[in-house]
């Protein structure tokens, strides 16, 4: 199949890997091989199944079906400790820090106690420092985490990762958190770990950074293997039709918008240190997109508006009126809606029926002047909603947790679609989605424009962004950086916008 | 025999009416061990000695519901029994006991503020104020009991009357247990209630005043406190700054038998109105057995450890 193969020896076998979840499959019949010594991109949309994948590779995660071969040799990875003895390393995008130890003891977590109960500490804090010097950083070890910028955290994660004698390191969507200077950084240490021997599978949907790092791509949809590839001999132009399936324009509605007044403008919108000062404007009709990199300030604009963090401020004028909102409550009576970033947390309340969460939002269509609720009007109202989403669930009365993210994220909306908005802010609308209740969501949010409903939706998809916006403003830092109309739209400028470079477009 | 058994489908029904089942189970066992417990007179006694803890407990599930816990019930039991004992010495009877209900709604509603407005953890907002509260209780009663004066006649006629053959004080738990049932079902103050125990972030950002409901129902608590205060005093003719000491855990017991998470959530009145009975029959039985008070405080807890244990079996088994 693959020549190298008779060169070199594969570090990391994963042999026809599947594995479900309630019912769907996550990663069906995955296969990747990855060379001692390389590089080894892996990429695809959200959802593909990339993270679970290595969930898999470093036991955090059982496989249903597959084998494993470590060196030629097939292992058995049951846990994380079987893992970790194999010399797998694994840094999510979450981080497993804990934030009020020292860098030092973080490192150092899973040994501790392992030679004695007692604490050594000029020791520990000697070999952190050798540690964190010999991936060419330097930072106290005395410092609590919480004190780190995200990037430093990051780097202590590497440090945790080689004190326990890596041979395989696994970085999930490492650079989402850091800057392009950091970046380089990151980079740096990764090529400098690879030339000491180290195999680096590493995981990003975002393509430039796959070019200029990796060796080799393996390409995952909709939790299949569809391309092993290495990066000398292919293009990004065909990585991304690998990784869709399909041209990228074909998952978007068309756009013909029917635009009105100014619906919502904001000046001057504040939140703590998350934004500082923000302006911009939204039509009826609309749909105007927020884009940057996580930690932009994007989330934080929008609670800021809908008024659900108490240290935000600035000026809101709704059609023209000036509001004062000092809760979702009021944002809401006033016809504000938002639909969460993260939906299990904030979005729906899965351990409620579909009919429960979907009346949450809005009760006066369904109850009586002493708030008791008419059961039929309510089955009736919640029935329409699930027919009109196509929310695939039993019934109403289903347990809101037992249905799949995108049936999740429907309800979710449905929410908002119960009670009238006229502006509706979405952030994130198909994050955790798979590919065909994405396209379903996209028709959704185009429909209710078309309603006169203007809207915003915040994402870290570059390309959903540029699929269903009219407008995209980039985010950096607390600020817009810039904005973008539809004919300019390319992704490679929302991205130097959200890095803070200069656009080479603009001639 | 072809009748075929399915010991499985048993269990999982013994698994999710886990209340009822322990209810029934307690029903059986007193009539066994004692001939005495099927007697009118006792189940009478039964009855009125739970009331009192059966209509606070309908106000701590409320406030169980949204997540929240309240330790100052007990206390307000007392302070609202010495108050209303006072009150019948100088005011009409409707006055006083209009002003000794204000007292307890009051007092529930300084929980709910702390809680809602000031973010204060319940556990130690409502444990300042059960400290407080019984404090007050002793200063305006000296620390004696205190009589209901013999104007109030009516009053402790009530108390210590029955009508239909239940005690009239066990009527209005009847009552109370009623509409805490029908709002929790069918009203939207019983669906946010739910709905904030599950997730109360997730509520706010729905565009709910989730602090007027956890205010409400720390208020409607102390209320309940009051009335059950209230009742008690009617029933004894004395008002006592010692009463109810210890009361906010069996109300929590109950609560609990009763199937409620203390994470909020989940709960409902009638499991929560057997609860009050099973615990009532646990303590009505061991006493006709003459079990010794101290052994039965263990006992006790044994059971109650037992009614949370099936129903983590219950929750696993899903």
């Amino acid at each position: 199949m693959i020549t190298t193969t008779f060169i070199k020896v594969n570090r990391v076998e994963l042999r026809n890997i599947s594995k479900s979840f309630g019912g769907i499959a996550a990663l069906k019949n995955v296969t990747l091989e990855v060379i001692a010594g390389e590089i080894h991109a892996l990429v695809g949309e959200n959802g593909a199944g990339k993270s679970t994948l290595m969930k898999i590779l470093s036991g955090a995660c059982a496989k249903d079906n597959g084998q494993i071969f470590i060196d030629g040799n097939e292992v058995q990875i049951k846990n994380t400790y079987d893992s970790k003895k194999l010399g797998i390393g694994i840094i999510y995008q979450e981080f497993s820090l804990v934030p009020a130890l020292s860098v030092a003891e973080n490192i150092f977590l899973n040994q501790l106690g392992a030679t004695s109960s007692w604490m050594n500490w000029a020791a520990m804090k000697k070999k952190a420092v050798e540690l964190i010097n010999n991936i060419g950083f330097s930072i106290n070890p005395s410092l609590k985490v919480a004190d780190l910028s995200i990037a430093e955290q990051q780097i202590v994660e590497i440090a945790k990762a080689l004190s326990e004698h890596v041979r395989v390191l696994i970085l999930d969507e490492p650079s989402a958190v850091l800057g392009p200077r950091e970046i380089q950084k990151l980079f740096d240490t990764l090529n400098r770990l690879k030339k000491e021997g180290v195999t680096i599978i590493y995981i990003s949907h975002h393509l430039s950074e796959v070019f200029r790092i990796a060796d080799r791509i393996s390409v995952l949809k909709d939790g299949t293997s569809v391309g092993h590839l290495p990066v000398a001999e292919t293009s990004r132009d065909s990585i991304i039709r690998l990784m869709l399936g399909r041209p990228l324009n074909a998952m978007y509605p068309l756009r013909d918008p029917v635009i009105g007044v100014e619906a919502l403008k904001v000046v001057d919108i504040h939140a703590a240190e998350k934004v500082k000062g923000v302006s911009f404007s939204v039509k009826e009709g609309e749909i105007i997109g927020l884009a940057g990199l996580v930690g932009s300030g994007r989330t934080e604009t929008a609670r800021a508006i809908f008024a659900a963090d108490r240290s935000a401020g600035g000026t809101i004028i709704l059609f023209g009126k000036e509001l004062r909102l000092r809760s979702p409550q009021m944002a809401v009576s006033k016809g504000i809606g938002m639909e969460p970033e993260d939906r299990k947390q904030h979005g729906v309340i899965l351990s409620l029926s579909v009919k429960q969460n979907i009346s949450l939002s809005n009760f006066k269509g369904i109850t009586d002047h002493f708030g008791f609720i008419n059961a039929k009007k309510e089955k009736y109202n919640t029935a329409e909603l699930i027919r009109r989403l196509d929310i695939k669930t039993e019934n109403e009365n289903h347990e809101t947790g037992k249905l799949s993210g995108g049936n999740q994220q429907k309800v979710s909306l449905a929410k908002w679609l119960n009670r009238d908005c006229r502006v509706l802010i979405i952030d994130e609308p198909t994050r955790g989605v798979d590919v065909g209740a994405k396209v379903e969501i996209y028709n959704l949010i185009n429909e209710l424009s078309h309603k006169g409903v203007a809207i915003i939706v915040i994402s870290s998809e570059t390309t959903e962004l540029m699929g269903i916006c009219d407008r995209i403003l980039v985010m950096r830092k607390g600020k817009i950086q810039g904005e973008l109309t539809k004919e300019k739209y390319s992704e490679e400028d929302i991205l130097r916008l959200s890095i803070g470079a200069t656009l080479n477009t603009e001639t | 025999m072809n009748i075929k058994i399915y010991p499985k489908r048993y269990i999982q029904f013994i698994i999710k009416y886990d209340t009822v089942f322990i209810f029934l189970v307690m029903l059986i066992v007193s009539a066994l061990v004692s001939d005495v417990f099927f007697t009118a007179t006792n189940l009478f006694n039964l009855i009125r000695q739970v009331t009192p803890v059966g209509i606070i407990s309908m106000g701590m599930l409320l406030v169980i519901l949204t997540g929240g816990i309240d330790l100052s019930v007990g206390s307000i039991v007392a302070m609202v029994g010495v108050l209303c004992s006072l009150f019948t010495q100088t005011m009409p009877l409707y006055l006083a006991i209009t002003a000794s209900l204000i007292c307890g709604l009051l007092t529930g509603s300084i929980s709910g503020y702390l809680v809602s407005v000031q973010k204060m953890a319940p556990f130690i907002a409502t444990l300042a104020l059960m400290s407080i509260i019984r404090g007050l209780g002793f200063i305006f009663s000296k620390g004696a009991p205190i009589l209901v004066s013999e104007n109030a006649s009516s009053l402790t006629d009530f108390g210590s009357g029955n009508s239909l053959g239940i005690p009239n004080p066990s009527l209005i738990l009847l009552l109370i247990f009623a509409i805490t049932s029908i709002l929790l079902k069918y009203n939207v103050f019983g669906r946010i209630i739910i709905a904030i125990g599950s997730n109360e972030e997730a509520v706010r950002l729905s565009g709910i005043k989730v602090n007027a409901f956890k205010f409400s129902v720390y208020a409607i608590a102390g209320f309940l406190s009051g009335v059950a205060g209230i009742l008690t005093t009617a029933r004894t003719a004395v008002g006592s700054p010692v009463m109810g000491s210890g009361m906010e855990l069996d109300v929590i017991a109950t609560v609990v038998i009763g199937g409620a998470s203390l994470s909020g959530g989940k709960g409902s009145a009638i499991n929560t109105l057997l609860g009050v009975l099973i615990l009532g029959m646990i303590g009505n039985i061991m006493n006709l057995m003459n079990i010794p008070a101290y052994s039965q405080q263990v006992i006790k807890g044994l059971i109650i450890i037992f009614a949370v244990l099936l129903q983590r079996f219950q929750k696993n088994s899903n």
